[in-house]
Formats: structure tokens, sequence, C-alpha cells
């Protein structure tokens, strides 16, 4: 296999950013990984990511949780039939609200596991292709690429304006 | 827009992180006399446990009283913390953006607090476990007719999503905090919580969207608690409960209350950490007006409520209003009128919404006004209900004022904590209100 | 046993841990009591004089004992001096509830609170433990059986030896029959005296009877049979002579039947628990109804209306002719046209009857006024009619109040040597201003037979304490026409011995006497004397059967048809005239005696103490009754602290602003103020007794109750007065709802519609029974006898008066009363309890299933399950849930008369009234043992059984032809606060009232 290389530019200016990133997409360099301090409308069309796939799992969450609550209510009712005033053992009203209750419990709990999983969030600090100060006003771009692209990458990143451009083995 | 526009990014990371500086000795002094009276709080609950809950103030036919109070209170109390957070989030409300991290905060800690009443109440409350549909070998279960299992339910519900809520917003700032502090115990912790956020667009998308569904949960969730808890009165038939009006008019008295709240608790963080950039009078006005209209609301619920006992003609209805205006708890119900319809009138007035002292002494009015609302609705309809030979007063017992001082130290510390432990404002998302910065504008 | 040793302390004798049955009974004892049946049983179990300590493990179960099963047992009730007939429940050797003996015409099944209250006598905590004797510190100290009545013996040969047997007194209360026949035989044999004294003696009826008839007794009333019942001040539903007896003859009298009732007038100055049953309360000037009496007469002869012959006519108009309606109704303050109708009602509506009598009219004069009321009955045709001359009270041998105070004279003057003393407490009863615990000194030995360390006993050299009636045999005739027989219910709590025995064992050392007292045991001299009865009624019966059948039925109950009386010529020689009243104060004090504490011997019975009264629903302390209007002249609320000054003294208690009241009088509850008496009794409340003055009917020699003018400030001292309920008006919101007689003739009233309404659900579904109840409000007196029965029953805590400050009282059943001002003061009772509604409230609200409904319409509580949200109280319509707010402990050895049936609650549970569940359930039990369906009233809740009214009953909804299924249709029926539409199981019947003219 080719040993891969990551170039590695940091912004200041969001538009230089995104300027950086159209050029090398059309340079067709399609991997790349962009960090912001915020989340940013104009990157995330520059890199035309398709929609987050986390809204599944808050779909399925969200289902379980209601035939849970039904379930729950009706089946435990009915194992235990007890007389209170003159209500059926069944009451269904009052068992919408858990059925509410437990689709809204489902489905975020669902949800936090599919970002946790999706965004591939893991308990350590990133060492590589990472900088601190992406967290406080810098963007950054990293590129990977072949090895004998590294200085065309870097020429694109340069002319882009980025403030500074690190090499950095994958 | 001026001080925002002085803002950048890094005096934003800046500002905001200096609040996490080592305590100062106002701080400890603060939180140790906070810890003393948490523990005062805690002996009067553990003395009431073993002697039996006689040592509060209960009378019959009065079976509810301070704690569930409380209990209310504090659940109102969390509303407008998911409100700012959620419902202003799905309406991209700008003014929320610098204090929707502290109302949330107060969210989950208030139904921390909240969350205890119901235990502490119980005749039994080493049983509390009995109000969950575990399986056990008696094979028994719980009665899901009951508004108070559907209180466990909405209120343990409403517990994780804020604080799932509250947690995933503070990712990414974690990630900020990670990468400025430099000491090794601190960076360890904070590399732990940030779970190794970088900031990728890749996370970014899967976290807005996500985000995005937790505040389109939490809003219907909202909305659902405090009608639960409401329905805990509105599903009995105690003249002065059994109304239909009560969901509606216990969310807004929660939103009122809980801006109250708010503004009680970020007057003085702005005043101590110097946040007069971050929060401006613009949001002090948008809470302010916010206010307003929730005190309307509240307002005419209460005459709502007495126009219904009129017109129904339903003599216990009647009887239980009248007492209310005129009977022996009468002090409490004008205090209530005062606090929630006649001080919030003042916030009508420019003057009065844009000065930050008003505001804040308005906002203490309104603590106490709701809390007595709550007090009002429970006590006195309780011990004036249908049957004459049954009436009974409540006399209130220093064991439940010990144990109500204990829930607010209990709050207090969850929030003193907070405030030095996490980011009190969100970093990323007031670098989203602040504009971007581009070559052009350096250009020019 | 240490403590038995030492004797005294009291401590009961148990040996801790030793199995099943505790309570101590010698297994031999214990096999005889439970093995045979009715009375034989106890024959040697009831009084083995030795302290017991073997108890017996059901190891092998002995094959008479059925673990679990009750054994009941006849008995005499002594509570007071009517006598009412008993069945004490035994379980497992214990005594844990009393009931009525249906067979007994006293009672006739029902009972009062003292009499339900009893069972807290014999378990009393502070009870005296064994024998005590004076030690040379001059303090009690506990002695041995032995030694004790050595020392009695040397004292009695000492003051023989001196010739001094004159000079012996034995000082009892009316104990009529083999007792009393003892007694005073011993006495007569020491040359002493025996001296009966009662503190409600009613010495002027006797007095008054002589006069008018020539008979010196008291007669029975047949109250049940009259149709207009007049009564001065007589008490006769709380203490008056036979409460229970005359309220069950009220009830029949009263009680709303076909269309039909009677009508009752109380007349006394002060609305008593009595006259709220009244259909209408004339307040009379104090001491001034002798002049109502001869005014009524007096209308009744001019109109010639009277049933005399023309000789006693003219004689009778010789007498009342001054006293017209118009000259009387100036002297009483009663309008002449009220005065002329009741003249009118009285004649017409035949038979009819007067009463007189009651501390609310015994002054000066009350002899005379009791002439007049003879006179009344006897121009009306009811004197041998309606009174009953052929069946007259023993309480007319109790001695008169002069003689008392003479002996406490002679007491005084040093001429008693030895007082002997028995079930009477004269330093609480008799008034300070006799000086009785200064004679007492004088007195050189005293020995005291009290079962509790009450005044006059802490005074006593010796004290021999004697079983309560619960433990030992005896028998007691409270009229000609009842025998009634004591006998043991179980084994000696204390080591305790009977006062029979303990004459008869002292008497063998008493030269002299062995041979006439030669019975072994007080046992053996009874049944010789019943020897005596039958060889009277029964010659031709085997005694053996005889006895046997007495004392399993309780005694021997005859009918004795009234005699005919004709008035003597002595009445023409009475003259009348106004009492004299001691004292320069403006207002007429009255101290009345406590349905709850008669004289005082009630007040160390916690259900007694908690037992709210009736009218003022005040508990564990003594209150004065005040007019709204002297009130507001002195500036006095509710709680206020008054001083009330007589010439002899004063006291202070808590005001209690009473509308039933004239505003010349106050009126104070007699029985509390006890200086020692036990724990609970003990420096609680005042003895108005104290602030009277000695002062005598002339006539009668009895004490004049109601003979005082007292002076009323207040001290500016303030506290909640402890009661349990504040409200007294209904809101018009038809709780208690009354009909008058004519609208239910005319039937010209709304028909409550009781079926199920239309519902979002579909009704209750019942399999077999559903349990109901229906309560007649035209029958409830508010005695409170239901209520203490539901303590017993249920194993209901007293929480004590802090706790009831704080409307923590634990009852399941409460008497709730409502004041109603509208045309004239009247005050309605509603016994209040859980409804068991088809539609409860309280159940769906409950988020462990702790309250439920179950398939015989019970509205269910389990305990265990309950963990103490409280919201079913808060849901309940009808207030009628209790909270365990701490653990509630008895304290050794009343823990003894816990019910079994019936789980102890702890803190943090809910309870409330279970319809006896136990009862159904062994009911139920008993039916399908026998394989036949449960019969109507044959369950019934421990409320029912004591009502002596027959207020409530309790049945089988489901079962059409039960009674109660016929009640919850009555036209009088309705369902409280039915609006709610909770379905109750409870249909309350309409009070009905008279029209007021």
């Amino acid at each position: 296999m080719i040993k891969e290389q990551g170039v590695f530019g940091i912004f200041s200016y969001i538009d230089s950013t995104v300027q950086a990133i159209k050029k090398l997409r059309e340079a067709d360099f399609k991997n790349l990984r962009v960090f912001s301090p915020f989340p940013s409308h104009e990157i995330e069309e520059a890199l035309e990511r398709r929609e987050s796939i986390v809204r599944f799992f808050t779909l399925t969450g969200a289902t379980l949780g209601a035939l849970c609550g039904l379930t729950l209510t009706i089946l435990t009712s009915l194992d235990w039939p007890i007389r209170t005033s003159a209500k059926p053992i069944v009451s269904l009203p009052p068992f919408m609200i858990f059925v509410f209750e437990l689709t809204v419990l489902f489905g975020s709990l669902a949800t936090l596991l599919g970002l946790l999983i999706n965004s591939r969030l893991r308990r350590n600090a990133p060492r590589i292709m990472y900088d601190p100060r992406f967290s406080e006003d810098k963007f950054g771009i990293a590129v990977v690429c072949k090895i004998e692209d590294i200085r065309k990458v870097e020429e694109i990143l340069k002319l882009s304006g980025a403030d500074e451009v690190q090499f950095e083995g994958i | 827009m001026n001080q925002e526009s002085a803002l950048t990014y890094s005096k934003v990371n800046h500002d905001i992180i200096r609040m996490l500086d080592k305590p100062t000795v106002k701080w400890w002094s603060l939180f140790i006399f906070d810890l003393a009276v948490l523990a005062f709080g805690l002996f009067c609950f553990l003395y009431q446990v073993y002697t039996g809950l006689g040592v509060a103030g209960y009378r019959h036919p009065v079976f509810w009283a301070v704690y569930i109070t409380n209990f209310v209170f504090w659940v109102g109390i969390a509303h407008s913390g998911t409100l700012i957070s959620a419902i202003l989030y799905l309406f991209r409300a700008r003014f929320r953006m610098s204090i929707y991290r502290i109302s949330e905060a107060m969210t989950v800690f208030a139904v921390l607090t909240a969350g205890l009443f119901p235990i502490i109440h119980l005749g039994r409350p080493w049983s509390f476990y009995w109000l969950l549909p575990y399986p056990n070998q008696r094979e028994l279960w719980v009665n899901f007719r009951s508004p108070l299992l559907w209180d466990v339910f909405a209120v343990g519900t409403y517990l994780t999503v804020s604080s799932i809520f509250f947690f995933v917003g503070m990712i990414p700032d974690i990630a900020a905090i990670r990468d400025r502090v430099k000491e090794i115990p601190r960076k360890i912790i904070y590399t732990i919580l940030s779970l190794g956020w970088k900031g990728s667009t890749w996370e970014w998308g899967h976290y807005t969207r996500a985000y995005f569904y937790f505040a389109a949960f939490a809003t219907p969730l909202v909305i659902s608690v405090h009608s639960v808890v409401s329905w805990d009165f509105a599903m009995s038939n105690v003249p002065g409960w059994h109304s239909t009006i009560f969901p509606p008019y216990f969310v807004a008295g929660a939103i009122f209350s809980g801006l109250a709240m708010v503004i009680t608790l970020v007057v003085p963080i702005r005043k101590i950490f110097h946040l007069e950039q971050f929060i401006t009078i613009a949001n002090f006005e948008g809470m302010a007006k916010m206010i307003i209209l929730t005190s309307l609301i509240v307002t005419y619920a209460y005459v709502v409520e007495f126009f219904m006992a009129w017109y129904s003609g339903n003599p216990y209805e009647w009887g239980q209003f009248m007492y209310r205006a005129k009977g022996d708890y009468a002090l409490f119900y004008w205090i209530m009128i005062f606090c929630n319809s006649v001080v919030p009138l003042l916030l009508w007035f420019k003057k009065v919404r844009t000065n930050i002292k008003a505001l804040f002494i308005i906002s203490l009015f309104i603590n106490i006004g709701m809390w007595f609302e709550r007090f009002n609705i429970i006590v006195i309809s309780l011990s004036h209900d249908f049957e004459p030979g049954g009436w009974g007063l409540y006399r209130v017992s220093w064991v439940e004022l010990g144990v109500t001082a204990g829930s607010f130290a209990w709050f207090f510390m969850f929030f003193l904590l907070f405030i030095k432990i996490l980011p009190a404002l969100s970093i990323s998302e007031i670098k989203e209100i602040l504009p971007a910065p581009t070559r052009e504008a350096k250009a020019r | 046993m240490s403590e038995i040793k030492k004797g005294g302390s009291t401590k009961p004798v148990l040996s801790k841990g030793e199995g099943l049955i505790t309570g101590g009974i010698k297994r031999r004892d214990f096999l005889k009591i439970l093995g045979v049946v009715g009375g034989t049983a106890a024959i040697t179990g009831g009084c083995s004089p030795e302290p017991v300590e073997k108890i017996i493990p059901y190891v092998i179960p002995p094959d008479t004992i059925i673990p679990g099963i009750p054994k009941w047992y006849a008995s005499t009730c002594m509570e007071c001096p009517a006598g009412c007939g008993i069945l004490v429940k035994n379980r497992e050797g214990r005594a844990i509830k009393i009931e009525g003996n249906p067979l007994s015409p006293i009672n006739s099944g029902g009972t009062c609170a003292r009499g339900q209250a009893a069972l807290q006598g014999l378990y009393n905590p502070d009870r005296i433990g064994g024998p005590h004797t004076r030690n040379s510190s001059g303090r009690l100290e506990p002695t041995a059986w032995d030694e004790a009545e050595r020392i009695l013996v040397e004292k009695i040969k000492e003051i023989r030896s001196k010739g001094n047997g004159n000079k012996i007194v034995f000082l009892t209360n009316n104990i009529s029959g083999s007792l009393n026949r003892l007694i005073d035989d011993w006495v007569n044999a020491l040359g002493g005296r025996h001296i009966v004294y009662e503190t409600f003696s009613h010495e002027p009826l006797k007095e008054a009877n002589r006069i008018s008839f020539g008979i010196n007794k008291i007669p029975t009333y047949n109250i049940e049979k009259t149709k207009y019942l007049l009564s001065f001040g007589a008490d006769m539903l709380e203490t008056w002579l036979s409460p229970v007896q005359y309220a069950r003859k009220f009830s029949e009298m009263h009680g709303y039947k076909n269309k039909s009732m009677g009508k009752f007038v109380q007349v006394e100055p002060r609305l008593s628990l009595t006259g709220v049953s009244a259909d209408e309360w004339i307040a009379i000037r104090p001491g001034t109804e002798a002049f109502l009496a001869l005014g009524i007469a007096n209308a009744i002869l001019s109109e010639g209306a009277a049933s005399v012959t023309s000789g006693e006519a003219d004689k009778l108009n010789r007498l009342v002719k001054d006293y017209k309606p118009d000259v009387v109704s100036l002297i009483t303050e009663v309008p002449t046209e009220t005065i002329t109708r009741i003249a009118k009602e009285f004649v017409e509506s035949r038979p009819s009857l007067a009463l007189g009598g009651g501390a609310a009219n015994t002054s000066s004069k009350s002899t005379e006024t009791l002439v007049a009321i003879n006179i009344l009955n006897y121009i009306a045709g009811n004197v041998g009619d309606t009174v009953n001359f052929g069946d007259t009270l023993t309480l007319s041998n109790a001695n008169s109040f002069r003689e008392i105070a003479s002996l406490v004279d002679s007491m005084s003057k040093g001429e008693v040597e030895l007082l002997l003393i028995y079930n009477v407490n004269p330093s609480f009863t008799l008034p300070k201003t006799l000086r009785f615990d200064e004679a007492l000194k004088k007195v050189p030995f005293v020995v005291s037979f009290s079962s509790f360390m009450d005044e006059t006993t802490e005074q006593a050299n010796l004290v021999l304490p004697d079983h309560t009636t619960l433990e030992k045999w005896g028998d007691y005739t409270p009229q000609d026409s009842v025998y009634g027989v004591i006998q043991p219910i179980m084994d000696p709590v204390f080591n305790t011995k009977s006062i029979g025995d303990v004459i008869l064992s002292i008497s063998k050392k008493i030269e002299g006497l062995e041979s006439q007292f030669s019975s072994n045991t007080f046992y053996d001299y009874l049944r010789d004397s019943w020897r005596g009865i039958q060889t009277r009624l029964a010659p031709d019966k085997d005694f053996e059967a005889f006895w046997t059948d007495k004392v399993e039925r309780g005694g021997i109950y005859r009918e004795i048809a009234p005699i005919q009386v004709r008035l003597s010529q002595e009445v023409s020689t009475v003259s009348f005239s106004e009492p004299k009243f001691e004292g320069e104060g403006a207002i007429y004090f009255m101290a009345y005696p406590s349905y709850r504490y008669y004289d005082g011997r009630g007040a160390n019975k916690p259900w007694l103490q908690e037992l709210p009264d009736a009218i003022t629903t005040a508990v564990w302390d003594t209150w004065v009754e005040i007019n709204p209007e002297t009130a507001r002249k002195i500036g006095v609320r509710e709680g206020d602290f008054l001083s009330i000054e007589s010439p002899y003294g004063n006291i202070t208690t808590q005001a209690y602003i009473y509308k039933g009241i004239r505003p010349d009088t106050i009126a104070v509850p007699i029985g509390l103020g006890h200086k020692s008496y036990g724990r609970y009794a003990q420096n609680r409340g005042v003895n108005p007794i104290e602030i009277l003055p000695v002062l005598t009917d002339e006539a009668s020699g009895g004490f004049a109750w109601l003979s005082t003018k007292v002076n009323v400030s207040k001290t500016g001292k303030r506290e909640q007065l402890v009661k349990t309920q504040d409200s007294t008006s209904q809101e018009g919101r038809g709780i208690a709802q009354a009909i008058t007689l004519k609208e239910l003739e005319s039937g010209v009233h709304e028909q409550h519609e009781l079926g199920e309404k239309f519902d979002m659900y579909p009704p209750q579904k019942y399999i077999k029974h559903r349990w109901g109840m229906s309560i007649d409000l035209s029958k409830c007196i508010g005695c409170g006898a239901c209520v203490t029965a539901c303590y017993a029953e249920n194993n209901i805590p007293v929480v004590g008066k802090g706790q009831v400050a704080k409307r923590r009282e634990m009852s399941w059943i409460r008497i709730e009363r409502f004041y109603h001002e509208d045309n004239g003061f009247d005050i309605r009772f509603i016994p209040m309890l859980c409804q068991h509604c088809g539609n409860a409230p309280c159940e769906p609200v409950c988020p462990v299933y702790a309250t439920y409904h179950n398939h015989e319409g019970l509205n269910a509580m389990i305990y265990n399950r309950c963990v103490g949200t409280r919201y079913c109280s808060n849901n309940c319509t009808y207030k009628v849930r209790r909270f365990n707010w701490f653990t509630y402990n008895w304290p050794e050895p009343l823990n003894w008369q816990l019910n079994p049936d019936v789980s102890v609650r702890t803190k943090g549970v809910m309870e409330k009234c279970t319809f006896c569940v136990q009862r159904i359930r062994f009911g139920e039990d008993r039916a399908r043992d026998e394989e036949r369906n449960v019969r109507d009233g044959e369950i019934i809740p421990a409320c029912a059984q004591a009502c002596p009214t027959k207020v409530i009953v309790f049945g089988d909804l489901k079962d059409g032809e039960s009674t109660v299924s016929h009640l919850a249709k009555d036209e009088r029926g309705y369902r409280v606060l039915q609006e709610v539409n909770t379905q109750p199981a409870i249909t309350y019947l309409k009070k009905v009232t008279w029209d007021k003219a």
C-alpha cells in the first residue's frame, strides 16, 4: 500500500479557509478535515457534507420508547389487576402520559448515543493533526494526500492565505 | 452592538475561562456557609425520619404543605431554563446565547432539588422505590392511574433529558478549556470531559443535528412536566384544585418564576465576573418582557379561577375562594397577588426594565410571590374543602423550615461549584453570533 | 415475678417471654376458663388469690382451646349504678372487648362510652399492684397479703378490745347484692355502720315520692311507651339513673317510625347533651322549675283535663291555684303561651311523662320541685303507667348527702376509729368546704380497697386493692327486676384480691365472726346467697342448673308490672318557694356530671379523655360554657382563661362560647381536676365541686348542685382550647340533614335519587356482597359509645392533648356536631366515618395500590404497602382518613387489650374505618363452615353493636331483602355530599324535627 501523508494548514479567517477548501476540492483532494471554533455553515457548504444520520437513531429511540410506554403500563396493569374507584384496569388516557414521557426519554438517549458513535468522540486528547487554537480563534484544514502531492497541497493552502502549514505523518 | 464588536474570539475564550480561576476567599466563605445550612437541613430530615412525620407541621386535614410547595416551586424554577435553552433555541432568539448556559445549569440543579421533596414528604421515605415499576418476586406493580406516578416519570425524564442537553452543550467549551489549562489535574479532568472534541466539521455536523433534536424533545417535555405536576392537583376533587385551567396556568407560572430566578442568579454573576460585555441590558430586557407576558397570564388565571368559582355556582369552589381572599390565610393570598400581579406591572416602564437593580429586586418579589402561590393552592384548598366538620388549620414547623433552607443550600451548592468548574457562558455559541473574521473586514 | 415479691409495683403479673398466652393464667384455671361453656367456666379461674406465675405455651394445644376463637362471658358493668349487662370477649385468656348483653333488659345490647372503657380500668397502667401499708416514715410501701390482712385483723381486735366496735365505719358506693349483704352483716357483727355513698344519689326523688305517694323509692320510667316526654333537667341520656336504658327507651319513643314519633321537651338553663335530642328547649331560670310544673298543672286543672278524682282535684287546685301561667311566666321567664301549649300537649298526647332531677335541677328546693312534677304526672295519669313504682332502683338505698356530712362531722370529732373505704373517692367528690380531708386525718386508721391510687386512697393507712369487676365474682341488683351476675373474665392482672375474699379470710382470724362467715371464698358466699334467690324465684329447679343458666345469661331478668298508687295526703302540706343561692355573684354556676367521667372515676381512662365532648368537641381538659352575650360583655373569646369565684374559692379554666346556655348562667363539667388517680387523670382540668357550698335540699338532705352564684372575670391568659371540630356551621352543605314531620306526612320533600348516575365508566361489579350501612340521625344522641367501641375494637391509639391540638386524633369514626340558629338554637349530630364509596376518590390516586376497592364493596387499606404519600386523604371528600404521624405505644399493660385480629399500625401509614373487616371475615368464615349464606344482621361492626339507640344498621346492599338495603331506599335517606358522585355505601336517614308551632 502507499504510505500517506497529511498536510495541515492553519487559518485566521473564515473566508480564506472556505476558499482553500474550494480550491483543494477542485484539485481533487476530497479527504479533508476542517476544524473551526464554532459550527460554520460556510464551511459545511464548501465541503458539501450530507445530512447527519443521527436522526435515524433519534427516530428508532423514540419509537422504541413509545412501545415500551404502552406495553409497560398495559401489561403490568393486567398482571396485577387492582380495582381503584370504578376506573377500568386498562385506562388508556393516563397511560398516554407514560407513552409520551418514555418516547422523549428513549429518543434523547438514542440521540446522545448517535452523537457519540457518529462523531467518534473518544476519551482522549487529540494529538495529531490538531492545534489548541482551533478551540479559540483559528480554523484548520488537514489534507490527507500521497507524498508526491504534498507540495501541491502546501501551495494551495499558502495561496489561500494559511498562516502556517505543517506536515504530519498519519 | 459596540461592546460586542470589541469582542474577539480569543477575548471570549479568555474572559469566560477566566471565571474558572482559583476560587477567592469570598467564594470559599460563601460555599462553607452554604454547606453548613445544607447540613442543618439534612439533620432536620433525618430527625423527621427517625421520629416520624409528626415533627412537621401537618394538621388534619392539611396533609400536603411546605414540602410539596417546595417541590412545585423548584420544578417551576427549572422550567425557564429549558425554555431559554430549548424553545428560544428553536426560535433562534439571539439574546438567549449569553444566559442559556446559566439557566440550563439552573434547570438541572432545580430538578435535582425538586426531586428530593416527594421523597422527603413521604411517611415512609425508606420505601420510596416502591413507586418505581421494578420487577419483584411479590409481583407487585405500581398504579399507573395515579398522578403521583405520572410525576415520577415526568420528573425523571425531565432530569435525564435536561442533564444530557446541559452536558452535550458544554462539550466544545470544555474542549476549549482543555486547550487552555496547563496544570495537570485539571487538564486531565477536562480532557476526559471533553471526550476528545476537536471541533472538526465532522463533529460539528452531528453535534448541531443532535443538539437540534434535544431542543425539539425538551420543548414539549417542559410543557408536559409542569402539566403533569399541575395534574397532581387538578386530577383530584378538592375544591380549588379540581380545575381544567391548571396546566397552562402552572406552565406560565413556572416560566414566570423561572425567569425571575434567572435574573436573581445572573445579576450578581454578571457583576462579580464583569460580564457586562456578554450579558447585556438587551438580554435582561428580553427576559423582562417575557416576565410581563407570563405575569399577565398568571394574573388572568387568578381572575378566571374566581370567575369560574362564582359562575359555576358550585358552593364548595366559591366557599374555597372566598376563604382564600378573606379567610385565615388571606395575608398569604394578598402577598401572592401583590408580588405576582402588581409588582411586575412596573416592567412596563422601559426605565425599570433596563435598570439592573430594579430588575433584581422585582425578581426577588416574584420568587416570593410564586412560592406563596403554590403554598396557597396547596394548603388553603386542603384546609377548607367539602366537609366543614373536617376543616383545620395548618401551622409550619421548624423542621419544615430547616429542610426548606437546606434545599436552597443544596441548590446553591451545585451552582457555586458550577460557576467555578464549568463554563458559565457558552463559548462556541457566543462566537456564532460574533461576526466571523474575514480578510475583507481586515482589509477595510 | 420479682416485682410481685416486692409487691405493689404496677408491673403486671406476667413473666416475660413465656410463650403465646401472656396475661398469666395457671394452666389448670386456663383450661377451666376456656374449656367449659360460659359461666361455670371461671369458677376457680376467677378468684385464685396468689399471684399467677405459670404461662402455658401452645406446645401441646389443649383440645378445648382453638387459638384465635374468642370466648364470650356474661357479666355486669359497674362503671355507674345503672348495672348494664355486658358480654366480655376473651381471647387466649385476656379480656379484649366489652359489649352489651342483649338479654339484659337494662341496656339490651347497647353500652355507653364508659362501659366500653372499663377495659382500660382493668389494664390501667396506674393500678395499685398489690397491698400497701403506711410505714414509719409515713409513706405507703408495698407489703404481702398475709401481712396486710394481719395488720387489719390486729387493728380490729384492738378496737373491739376497747369496746369501740361502734366506731368502725364501712363506706362504700351502692353495691346492692351479695357483697352489700356481706359488708352489712360483717360491719354489724363488729358493731359498726355501713354507709352507702353515691355522688349522684337523687335523694329528692325518693323524698318527693314519699311525700306524694308514700313510697320512699326511685321508680323506673317506661319512656318507650310515652308519646310526650317533658323533662325538667333530667340528663337521662348521660348520667341520670340508668342512661343506657333510658337512651334505648328514648330512641324507641322518639325515633321516627311509620310516620310518627314522640315529642320531647327539655326544660333546663343549659342545653345539655340530653337536651340536644329534644324537640324543644326551654331555657328556664335556674331553680324555678317547680313553678313551671305548677303552672302547667294549673293550666291542665283549670281546663279540667286532669284525670283525677274530684277530691284530688280540689286538693291539687288549692296547691296550684296561685300559679296561673302568666304569674309563672314572670318567675320562670318562660312565655305564657308556651306554658299553656305544653299543658295542652302534655295531657292530650297520652301516655305522657314528666321527669325531674339531674344536677341541672337540684337546688335547695328540689324536693318541692319534684313533688310538683309528680303532680304533673299524676294528673296526666302517668303514675302507674309510665312511672313504674313496681320496679324501683336499688339506688334508693344510698344514704343521703346529709348523712355523709354528719359522718364527716363525727370523723372530725374523732368518733370514727376505723374507716374502711370501698369504691368511693370522697376527697374528690365532696365539696372542699365539707373539709373531708381534715376529718380523714382525725381517723386513726383508714383502709382503702380501691384499685387505683385516688385522692382518698393516698391518705389511707392500709391499701388492700380489690380486683376490678372483670376479674372477680359478684352480683349486682340495679333495680328490683334485675339480678346481675359478675363473673371473672380473666385472672387478675395485678397482685390484687377480691374484697369479699379479704373480708371472709380476716373473719376467720377474728373470734366471734368465724362461725358467722364460714364460707371459704366469696365465690361460695355468692353461691349461697343465690341459693336463697333460687328458692325464692325457682324453688322447683335444681340449683346447679339454675346457677349455670343464670351465669351464662348474665343474671335474672324479670318483668315487674307498675303498681297503682294514689296521691297521699301529705302533698297538700307542701309549700313552694324559690330556692336560695349562695354567693353574691351575678351568674348562676352549674357543675354538671360529665357523661364521659361520671363523678370523676372515668378520668383515668385515656379513651374517655380523648373522646370528644359531644357539644364542645373538647378533649383532655375542663372548660366553662358561657353565653356569647355574656362573653361579649366581659370581652371573652374562646380559649380565654376565666376565673370563677364563689364564696368558697375559685377555679380557673378555659372559656367555650356556647349559645345553648342562658346569659345568666355558666356551666363546668365534673370529672377532671384530680390531684392524683394516675398519669391520665392527674393535674388535668379543674374540679368545679371544689367551689360549691355545702348546701342541701332542705327536705331530703340531698346535695344541692345548682345553688351557687359566682363572679366571672378574665385572667388575661389565653390558650387554644383543644377540640376536634372548629367549625360549628355546616355552611348549608347538607351534611347533617333534617326534615319536619309535616313534610314527611304530606310527602312534600324532594326524594333523593340514590341510584347509579350516568358515569364515564361502568358501575362497580360485586361478586357476593356489597357491605353497606345506614345511619338514622333521628336516633343519634351523640353519646360517643360508637367512637370508644371503635377505639377498643380496632387498636386505635390515643395520641394525647398535644397531638389532638394539632387535630391528629386517630378516631376512625367521629361525631360531628353542627349548630343551627334558624328558629331557635338547635344542634345536630352526625357520625362521620369512611363511606366506603363505590367511586372512592382515595383509590385511584394512590401510586402503590395501598388502598383499593375490593369485591365486597369495601374500600380496603393495605398498611404494609402504604408509603405515606397521603394523597388519598387529600382526595377524600369526607376527610375520614387518619395518618400515623408517629409510632404510638400502649404503656404496659394497656397493650394487653389490643385486638389480635387487627394489626397495630406503625408510623408513616394511613388508616381508616374498615367496616370492622375482621368481623366481616369472621362472619363469612363461620357461614362457610356451616355451609350457609351470611344472615342479615349476623355481622355487626363495633360501632353499630355499641350504639345504645341502634342508630347504625350494617348489612349487605346486594341482598335486596336485607334491612340495610330497604333503609337505603328509605324516604328519609340521603348520602352526604352526593353531588360529588362518590357513590357512598352509607345512607343517612334525615333527622326528623317537629315543626315549630
